[in-house]
């Protein structure tokens, strides 16, 4: 008698059957192929407003989608109501319209033997805390009253007056169930719990001033309840006083909190789309050494308990650890089946899980950083900005503070960043090692030589 | 387009009666207002990409949002199912916001007596300022149906099979291939959606519509001497199908190779604090970002706003005008009700320099002690209202744009911006300068690109010295991403700041 595997989540045998079944009647209505993605999420928000609840919100979500292959044609095709009747009349017509769309014979589903096994009761990434299910509306109601720090506000102000501190305890289950007519079945359950505060604050002047602050962890008990909000409030304290730099070629530290800015557009040119498209500025570069050889990214998708992991990609392929960049050269294309099959090149994975830069160079903290770097701008925001996928040039608006010696001296505000990534990335420097937990991409404070920086 | 009520009350499969009992059930533990937002949208999309259309879809929406509010304090819901029971859970669970956390078990209830006694409580009056402290309602009746209707819709797009929209896109693939051989990636995507409304609420209105949304982009990649650019452009309105026609095909050609040589001859300029002029039309978004975000009424309600403490004040010209505008027949912001039920209307944010009027949702307008102008808006059902803007832009001034340019010895124009982002609070933004040009000697220039523009919102309102007779209002597919997605268009005429800052090499 096979073991009955302990599972957890929303989803119940009753709708994952309901997949089943919707597979199998596209399969007999014309689809030769399918895909089916279930969904389904609960969520319940406490927002507070200067220390008093403020919104509550209780959302419960279900979504199946499916991706139909019929006479070697494909479309996309999603729903929220999976009873049988509303299902099946929505498949029939959407057979009809991928019937009307011209074939594409790159479309298909992945090989068996790229796909994922070991995802079987959702519960493998160990991301889901059982401690969720005893929290009910009480509990929350405490945690988001104990999350605001508005009424010891006199402690925290000085030289300056809080004047909003909005902010909302949320936590929430998300399950996935994935299956496909090749035999693939997969299942990933997650719990999160969250924190986030904003903070306007005003100068004696009556200035403003706004600061955010946030924290996330797949389980309450790592969940910093009570920082966020006095992080808030000093952060937009921080920025009061802010001077014009006139800027010019520079170093720049940016915290590890907005680092992912740099590194996501990185991320982007190696998806195969902008490759196919010719849209990336690493098109052609697969193998190079393109970048600093302090650079190595890696793809770290199966740490068991660490946010955003993930055993299996959106077509249900197996995620493995591997080298993004590896010593500035480029390692990997995301490529899913279908670029596989356009581009003629071997499939990898539709994109990255968790991105990490490895740390180089000896700091621990963005402080240490600092002062190994000596002068320059520390970014501890952006503010807007663009950069261009066909070429990597980049200019962004940025906010944070100069500092010299080591030291931060004050706040700057109204100053751009202008470059290439390409160049920006061959002038890595150094990083800390202070990439936070609560996000899905591990990218440390980094520290860049002879940045364009203007005011 | 709006349909008689029994089609909707036929779709959601509810009766007026089950909707009181909902509104009741909201109020039953103490909350002053309630209101049910019912969904159902079909969305159908196809990309036409390299030469051929190979992708499409088809998707789903549909539900009913609870809300419940206690002041200004919001409890939400919302549910997938228009059962009674699970509807039920719902309001229950908004509730909670008027008792504390949990709401107890329900009971039996007169729900039309709740709703009136809540409503005709003297509580619910404010003495308003701005209205010479007489009271005002707290609870603001919108018009009934049938309203004006601002979307009409010929051909229907959920009647229109898939395959006839094919030519379209193939004529639209052909036609941007002929103006420009450089072109050695094409994609295009047509969306469309149509969402039908209900909304009651607890003073007894029931409102209905049916919003249509029809988009077209279509983006290109364009190689020449082993440089590479790419340009995007898009039209969206709210219309039936009849909007992919020839015109629109000739208009989308025109429009993505328009400036395209200029684009590979651009060079980031030298930077520095410069007068910027504003092309007319798309550079509007930077109206949007910086300062009509600033005027939306639940920033400015929490003092987080640059703008909180302005209502009444002169902030820029004279010869400013700026408008937040539902009223435009097929604009992409065009709304019948918004999604409270209120109706459609015409805000003068800014009058003559003056500011004149925050945008107001029904919370921030009974915090105010005003008139709800019209401007809550939600994503969909899984999100509570809030208020948003509509086709937001700039009347029309005097000057020519030939004049404003020729009066700049050193700066630069801009045609179009992208990726704008503001600090409500501080109100200081960034924009990226997509397409642009020097301004030397009262003549444009050099092309330019891959620059940012900063400045303080206020500020900038404040450094416009001149206002072009060519108001134009942008017609691409604008969404707005505070919190929630929501449809929105800009538009200005060409301006003149005096004085902001441009990144440069």
């Amino acid at each position: 008698m096979e073991e009955q595997k302990k599972t957890a989540g929303l989803l119940g045998r009753e709708e994952m059957d309901a997949a089943v079944r919707c597979r199998e009647f596209a399969l007999a209505h014309g689809a030769q192929k399918v895909r089916i993605t279930l969904d389904k999420s609960c969520m319940d928000l406490f927002g507070m407003l200067n220390g008093e609840l403020d919104k509550v919100t209780h959302a419960l979500d279900i979504s199946l989608s499916m991706s139909l292959f019929v006479d070697g044609r494909f479309g996309t095709f999603s729903c929220n109501r999976i009873s049988d009747k509303e299902c099946e009349a929505f498949i029939l017509k959407a057979i009809n319209t991928v019937k009307m769309l011209e074939p594409d014979p790159a479309r298909d589903l992945p090989s068996p033997d790229r796909t994922a096994k070991d995802a079987v009761t959702g519960l493998e990434t160990e991301l889901y805390d059982s401690a969720y299910e005893g929290i009910g509306a009480d509990e929350r109601l405490e945690m988001a009253k104990k999350s605001s720090s508005f009424a010891r506000r006199s402690e925290l102000e000085h030289g300056f007056t809080v004047i909003s501190e909005e902010g909302e305890y949320s936590d929430s289950v998300y399950d996935n169930y994935l299956i496909d007519s090749n035999g693939l079945e997969c299942r990933h359950t997650e719990t999160s719990f969250e924190i986030g505060y904003e903070a306007t604050v005003t100068d004696k002047d009556g200035n403003r001033f706004s600061g955010y602050w946030w924290d996330a962890a797949p389980r309450l008990a790592d969940l910093d309840i009570s920082g966020c909000s006095p992080e808030a409030i000093a952060r937009a304290a921080a920025q009061i006083g802010p001077k014009r730099h006139k800027g010019g070629r520079m170093n720049m530290v940016v915290e590890s909190e907005v680092a992912s800015k740099l590194v996501n557009p990185l991320l982007n040119a190696l998806n195969a789309y902008s490759i196919q498209q010719k849209n990336s500025f690493l098109t052609d570069r697969l193998g190079e050494k393109v970048f600093s050889e302090h650079l190595t990214i890696m793809d770290f998708p199966r740490c068991a308990g660490a946010s955003g992991s993930r055993f299996y990609d959106s077509e249900g392929v197996a995620t493995h650890e591997s080298p993004i960049i590896e010593n500035g050269r480029v390692s990997r294309y995301f490529i899913n089946t279908y670029m596989s099959n356009k581009m003629g090149m071997a499939p990898t994975v539709e994109e990255s899980t968790r991105a990490a830069v490895i740390p180089f160079g000896g700091c621990r903290t963005c402080e240490e950083l600092l002062r190994k770097t000596g002068d320059g701008i520390l970014v501890c925001g952006f503010n807007g900005g663009n950069s261009n996928s066909s070429t990597g040039d980049f200019s962004y608006g940025i906010e944070g503070f100069v500092f010299e010696n080591g030291r931060i001296l004050y706040p700057v505000r109204e100053m751009v960043v202008t470059g290439n990534f390409i160049t920006l990335w061959n002038n890595l420097a150094a990083t800390a090692d202070d990439a936070r937990s609560c996000m899905a991409k591990r990218i440390p404070a980094l520290a860049f030589g002879g940045v364009d920086i203007r005011g | 387009m709006i349909y008689p009520k029994e089609y909707y009350l036929d779709i959601f499969q509810v009766t007026e009666r089950e909707l009181q009992r909902l509104v009741g059930e909201g109020l039953l533990r103490g909350g002053d207002f309630s209101d049910l937002f019912f969904e159902n949208t079909a969305f159908g999309n196809l990309v036409l990409r390299d030469g051929e259309v190979t992708s499409g879809g088809l998707h789903s929406d549909f539900g009913v949002g609870i809300r419940v509010l206690k002041g200004e304090k919001t409890g939400y819901a919302y549910s997938e199912s228009t059962g009674l029971a699970e509807m039920t859970e719902a309001a229950k669970a908004a509730s909670a916001i008027a008792c504390g956390a949990s709401a107890g078990p329900g009971k039996d209830f007169d729900a039309v007596k709740i709703m009136r006694a809540v409503h005709d409580k003297a509580d619910n009056f404010v003495l308003s300022e701005a209205n010479g402290r007489r009271p005002v309602k707290k609870s603001f009746r919108g018009s009934p149906n049938p309203a004006a209707d601002r979307y009409g819709m010929s051909t229907l797009w959920q009647n229109v099979p898939a395959e006839d929209f094919l030519p379209f896109l193939l004529k639209t693939d052909a036609a941007v291939r002929a103006k420009d051989s450089r072109i050695i990636k094409l994609t295009a995507m047509l969306s469309w959606q149509v969402t039908d409304v209900l909304m009651y609420n607890s003073l007894e209105e029931l409102k209905y519509d049916t919003r249509p949304m029809g988009s077209v982009t279509v983006s290109a990649v364009f190689s020449s001497g082993g440089t590479v650019e790419n340009r995007s452009v898009s039209r969206s309105y709210r219309t039936g199908a009849e909007m992919l026609d020839d015109r629109l095909v000739a208009e989308l050609a025109e429009k993505i190779v328009s400036g395209i040589d200029a684009r590979f001859d651009a060079r980031r300029p030298d930077g520095g604090r410069m007068p910027v002029v504003m092309g007319a039309g798309a550079s509007g978004i930077l109206l949007h970002e910086a300062m009509g975000h600033a005027f939306e009424a639940d920033f400015n309600r929490k003092g987080q706003s640059v703008f909180s403490d302005c209502m009444g004040r002169k902030i820029c010209g004279e010869s400013i005008s700026i408008i937040d505008d539902g009223t435009i027949k097929g604009n992409r912001g065009a709304l019948n009700f918004d999604d409270e039920g209120v109706p459609g209307q015409k805000t003068f944010m800014v009058e003559n320099g003056v500011l004149t009027s925050y945008l107001h949702d029904r919370i921030s307008a009974r915090y105010y002690g005003v008139t709800p102008t019209g401007n809550g808006r939600r994503e969909s059902f899984r999100y509570n209202p809030i208020p948003r803007m509509r086709a937001t832009y700039m009347e029309g001034g005097d000057a020519t744009r030939e004049s404003i340019i020729a009066s700049v010895k050193k700066g630069i124009y801009v045609d179009e911006f992208s990726n704008g982002q503001v600090k409500i609070g501080e109100g200081d933004f960034t924009f990226y300068v997509k397409d642009g040009f020097l301004i030397e000697n009262g003549r444009l220039t050099a092309p330019v690109k891959d620059i940012n523009i900063i400045g303080n919102g206020p500020q900038a309102l404040a450094d416009i010295i001149a206002v072009g007779n060519d108001p134009l209002i942008d017609e691409g597919a604008w969404t707005c991403g505070k919190e929630q997605n929501v449809p929105v268009s800009c538009g200005i005429p060409t301006v003149l700041v005096k004085s902001l800052t441009v990144g440069g090499e």
